[in-house]
């Protein structure tokens, strides 16, 4: 995270330049965490509107960026919590996600998780993975991807996520093994390694 | 509790909360002898990793999205509007 290290308070720049700014960095970052694009967009405008009614509060202590996208991401977790949990449920119904087609009888791999090559801590250095990563993440299942970016995005715990979603912590921890067993699975298909 | 499928249900789940003891041995013993539920949690935490990176940095994203021009300019006639 870009945060402002210098003596000074950092300036919130003229509004009239956020969009040209700050917009593209807003609308990637809103449509990582939400599939939708239009919605994406909506809540970017929002963000912008929400920025210009509390300038005053922009204290400086991070970058006009930063700033940006804490409020976006206030949005992004009141927009999770406006879905009934019903519609969660329809949604399994729709879209099995279950993951047991994976392993044989016996409990063993059917496709073997294959060699990725790369260095845990720098693949996110390769924008090749992270493209792949990016899609993949946007082909998962609505109620997969949702727990998923709260989780290691949003950075919630358990607890939280139960609360916001509605749901047991057992639930939790099975959509969220879904959703990484979806996501990798996705990434070894379509990520060939160098 | 020894196979993968299991193994693989507990190494997720080891991301999320503390396991008991005898779960975290369960993975222990599976995973020295099982070279692909290694590859699986050492892809988990890859996983994790690219996702906080998406969230601190999304410029690392080799992406050509944007705003739509239509967007761009609807949202600068709003901020317009409501700064006047």
């Amino acid at each position: 995270m870009v945060e402002n290290k210098d003596a000074h308070p950092s300036k919130l720049p003229d509004p009239e330049t956020w969009v040209d700014q700050y917009g593209d960095y807003l609308y990637r970052f809103a449509l990582s965490r939400i599939k939708d694009p239009g919605l994406a967009e909506e809540l970017v405008q929002e963000t912008f509107l929400a920025a210009l009614n509390s300038r005053k509060n922009f204290k400086g202590r991070s970058s006009a960026r930063t700033w940006l996208i804490a409020i976006l991401k206030h949005k992004i977790i009141d927009q999770y919590r406006k879905k009934k949990p019903e519609e969660s449920r329809e949604d399994m119904e729709i879209f099995p996600d279950g993951v047991d087609h994976m392993f044989d009888d016996k409990g063993s791999w059917i496709e073997r998780p294959g060699k990725w090559n790369t260095n845990p801590m720098k693949a996110y250095e390769q924008r090749e993975f992270m493209d792949v990563f990016y899609r993949c993440l946007s082909d998962l299942p609505k109620r997969l991807s949702k727990a998923f970016v709260m989780r290691e995005m949003e950075g919630q715990s358990t607890e939280e996520i139960c609360k916001n979603l509605d749901i047991t912590a057992t639930n939790c921890w099975v959509i969220l093994y879904r959703a990484r067993m979806h996501l990798r699975h996705c990434l070894d298909v379509n990520w060939i390694a160098q | 509790m020894f196979c993968c499928k299991d193994v693989s249900q507990k190494i997720s789940e080891s991301m999320d909360r503390t396991l008991p003891l005898h779960h975290r041995m369960f993975i222990r013993i599976h995973i020295l002898m099982c070279k692909y539920c290694l590859r699986f949690r050492r892809q988990l935490i890859i996983l994790r990793e690219a996702a906080r990176k998406i969230d601190l940095s999304p410029e690392a994203l080799d992406s050509a999205l944007g705003l739509s021009q239509e967007a761009r300019d609807r949202m600068k006639k709003t901020i317009e509007a409501q700064s006047a």
